[in-house]
């Protein structure tokens, strides 16, 4: 045990994080709106922790404060993405479809340049020496996980709640969403908060997790692969995105002795799944288990 | 009998086209109004400048004395004016359940944080929610297909839905643009009576856009022509019927 943990520990805590962020991506596709700005907020929610954890400034307040240092890290990086969300997606939220996708792409760029040259970041080296929380990579598990519990049962609970509702309904019809009395605007910009609170969370946790953090983190590259999570995966289930990101983080890794023909292998499956499942492997075992429920009530009588 | 909705030289154009030109009207509460008028005339544009989804070129429209014009569709809708679409708006891929939770919206107020922790103000409105979804889906007799996704419905079935999601709002004004579009004659025939059933159940006004002229004429009050943008005849559905000018619009249409 001991030595499986050793070996695929950074493994499994990698996934878990990936599907993190696959459904940062997810809530504001709920409501319809196609963000690939993730990316950003989790760098900035990793640069947060990396500064509160190793700039002078904040020695005092590490010494106060213990291992509770963390947790308010954790928090202020949600607050500030939170604030940063806002004011972004008030007016990138007026673009639609894929001209938003460009923009947050931009917004993603744009974060990353200024990272690169400010001095509080570290330029283009970056932080390193980020202090740890736990004594092994697997022992991030124990915040990643309830992380990605409380995320899972966030967004059940949202699905049936008021609020959910607004966000299906743009996704589904944004002018009869308005003419029903939903304020698009509000609820877009709400969903995109969630989605970024939830990435600067995640930058804040994998800040001291990967030890060192610099521009290379939240990427162009990432938003794709959040995306493709994302659409393999399902943008319409609760579950899809997690098992995309499951499925395609771990490819790599379990393909590894193919050397470089994994890439190609990788490719495939990507356009394999967008022709044949267009609402992802969580769609088709919908529809599966949906037919399979009919042919069983057929079989009883029934409709 | 007081006014509800009053416009007052209501215009659009787009580009040189005036689809809607000076048009001024008046609606009495609890009334059934007309609106007809062939092809083009500009009825769902007028539809469109009422609940702000279209922004007006000049005029002003009010409910019961609130200017409207300006106002973004989903304050209008939340001051009570419900509407349907000449092609079918539903949402498509969710069922007919939560197509009537949804336009609920306004009448409730439960917050994110407040659905997600399952507050006592979520719960009781989520209870109440439910069962006025299952209300009026009985209403529109759809009740045993709730959980159906609407894009499975037909077509009659979805214009029924469509209504429903609209009483659902639980509006003073309901706007139904061609509702008996695409029913076949026996459907038809139970409209009239359906919208009567619901204008006297939830005391409303109705606006309705028809083509249909038997459906217009036995069911409407009052009934206003539009013709090339402009308004040319209102009035009882004898009178607009006598009218010279809305016989030479829709003869000259011919
Ligand atoms: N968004 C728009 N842009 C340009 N022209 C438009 C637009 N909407 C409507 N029009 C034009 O305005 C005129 C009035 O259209 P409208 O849809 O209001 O007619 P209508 O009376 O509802 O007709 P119908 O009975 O066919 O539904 C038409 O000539 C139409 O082409
Ligand atoms: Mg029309």
């Amino acid at each position: 045990m001991e030595e499986f943990l050793q070996n695929y520990g950074f493994l499994l805590v990698t996934l878990v994080q990936q599907s993190l962020l696959a459904m940062s991506l997810y809530f504001p596709l709920s409501a319809g709106q196609l963000s690939l700005a993730s990316p950003g907020f989790y760098a900035l929610g990793g640069y947060v922790a990396a500064i509160m954890a190793t700039a002078d400034y904040f020695a005092p307040w590490r010494d106060a404060l213990g291992w509770a240092i963390f947790p308010l890290e954790w928090l202020i990086a949600g607050l500030v993405s939170a604030l940063l969300a806002f004011l972004v997606g008030v007016p990138a939220l007026r673009l639609r479809g894929i001209y938003l996708a460009l923009a947050t792409i931009a917004f993603v760029e744009i974060l990353r340049v200024v990272c690169l040259n400010l001095a509080i970041t570290g330029g283009a080296i970056g932080i390193f020496g980020i202090p740890q929380l736990f004594e092994s990579r697997w022992g991030y598990i124990w915040i990643f996980g309830p992380l990605l519990v409380i995320t899972l049962i966030f967004s059940y609970r949202l699905d049936r709640s008021r609020v959910g509702r607004a966000f299906k309904a743009i996704r589904e019809d944004e002018l009869a969403a308005g003419a029903m009395g939903i304020n698009p605007t509000h609820y877009k910009v709400l969903s995109f908060v969630i989605g970024a609170v939830l990435a600067g969370i995640v930058g804040a946790m994998s800040a001291p997790f990967l030890n060192t953090w610099n521009a290379r983190q939240g990427t162009f590259d990432a938003s794709i692969s959040y995306l493709a999570y994302v659409l393999i995966g399902g943008g319409r289930s609760l579950w899809g995105p997690m098992l995309g990101a499951v499925l395609l983080a771990s490819l790599p890794e379990l393909l590894r002795p193919l050397k470089d023909a994994r890439l190609i292998i990788n490719g495939m499956v990507l356009v394999i799944a967008s022709i044949y499942l267009p609402f992802g492997i969580a769609g088709a075992l919908q529809r599966l288990k949906l037919s399979t429920l009919k042919r069983y009530a057929s079989l009883r009588g029934g409709r | 009998m007081s006014v509800i909705l009053e416009a007052h030289r209501l215009s659009r154009s787009f580009g040189g086209l005036r689809a809607v030109n000076a048009v001024s009207f008046a609606v009495e509460e609890g009334e059934i109004f007309g609106l007809i008028g062939p092809n083009g005339a500009g009825k769902t544009t007028l539809f469109n400048l009422m609940t702000g989804l279209t922004p007006v070129s000049s005029g002003t429209f009010t409910f019961r004395g609130t200017q409207l014009t300006g106002l973004p569709p989903h304050r209008i809708a939340g001051l009570g004016i419900g509407r349907t679409f000449q092609n079918i708006r539903l949402f498509k891929g969710l069922s007919a359940l939560e197509n009537v939770k949804i336009s609920q919206h306004t009448r409730t107020v439960t917050g994110l944080f407040g659905g997600i922790i399952g507050s006592k103000t979520s719960r009781l409105e989520e209870i109440a929610v439910e069962e006025k979804g299952w209300e009026i889906l009985k209403l529109v007799g759809l009740a045993d297909r709730a959980t159906e996704i609407a894009a499975n419905f037909s077509y009659g079935e979805q214009r029924r839905l469509e209504i429903a999601r609209a009483l659902a709002l639980d509006p003073k004004v309901l706007l139904l643009d061609e509702p008996a579009a695409g029913m076949n004659a026996a459907e038809k025939q139970s409209l009239t009576a359906f919208i009567r059933e619901v204008r006297d159940l939830y005391n409303l006004t109705v606006v309705l856009i028809e083509h249909h002229v038997p459906l217009v004429m036995g069911l409407c009050d009052r009934i206003a022509v539009l013709n090339f943008g402009e308004l040319i005849a209102v009035g009882s559905p004898e009178e607009v019927q006598k009218n010279p000018a809305v016989i030479e619009a829709y003869l000259g249409a011919e």
